[in-house]
């Protein structure tokens, strides 16, 4: 019989440089509704985490290593982060 | 007199659609010799190499070393899509990519790009589009330390 909780998963997520400053974490884990996209993976991290607001269009987010669009569904299977603006070399 | 050891290329070369590169990201030093050492290659007769240096001034002023953070995973795959674009281009031979991380003080390289190719035109230009790329396109970040603050340097967002 399916239940009418929906499915969550832990999605964790990998931050660098200044956001992982702003958080003082590598890695967080976010329960989200199974399914979800990108972009709401983002708001519910801005939800969790407020002092990355005024960070909010200063990052891009990969998944599995590659920068990846808004509408994209995640999984708790894949790699996750966020990226701020690069500056190598 | 002391023993010298011979030295060994890399086992870690990648082959690929004929270039064999090296490319690492490292919080060891790294030399311009190791680089010429695995670049040897009688076939190729033009070696170009970018050296970048840490330097004493940044943006927000005096700097006295500078903290490079990379997500090694993505930056190494974006590493060998610059490598394979730079191979279609000019058909470069072997390419070495050092790129350190960590605390690195004014004067000390930060990052050494080594391209080999049978003729100087496809080397030039095959070395600047691999050094423009990784400064764009490639998950790495620095944070500018002088005594007074510490300040993460703008920089690209990645597309």
């Amino acid at each position: 019989m399916k239940s009418d909780i929906p499915d969550n998963d832990r999605i964790k997520v990998r931050l660098f440089a200044i956001l992982r400053e702003m958080v003082g974490e590598r890695e967080i884990t976010i329960t989200v509704p199974t399914g979800i996209t990108v972009k709401r993976l983002n708001n519910e991290i801005l939800k969790k985490y407020p002092q990355l607001k005024s960070f909010s269009n200063k990052f891009v987010t990969s998944v599995n290593c590659k920068v990846t669009a808004g509408d994209a569904i995640i999984t708790s299977k894949d790699e996750i982060a966020l990226l701020p603006p690069v500056s190598g070399g | 007199m002391p023993l010298l050891l011979p030295r060994m290329k890399s086992l870690f070369y990648h082959r690929s659609a004929g270039v064999e590169s090296l490319i690492s990201i490292t919080n060891k030093h790294i030399s311009l010799q190791d680089v010429m050492f695995e670049l040897e290659d009688n076939s190729a007769g033009a070696l170009s190499i970018f050296i970048g240096n840490v330097r004493n001034q940044g943006r927000s002023g005096n700097v006295s070393e500078i903290y490079y953070e990379a997500y090694s995973e993505m930056a190494e795959q974006k590493m060998r899509e610059i490598e394979n674009e730079a191979q279609t281009k000019w058909g470069i031979k072997k390419l070495v990519a050092f790129h350190r991380i960590g605390n690195i003080k004014v004067g000390e390289t930060s990052i050494i790009i080594g391209v080999s190719s049978e003729h100087r035109h496809e080397a030039f230009e095959a070395c600047k589009y691999i050094i423009n790329n990784v400064k764009t396109r490639v998950p790495i970040w620095k944070k500018e330390i002088s005594e007074e603050s510490q300040k993460w340097a703008n920089g690209i967002l990645l597309e």
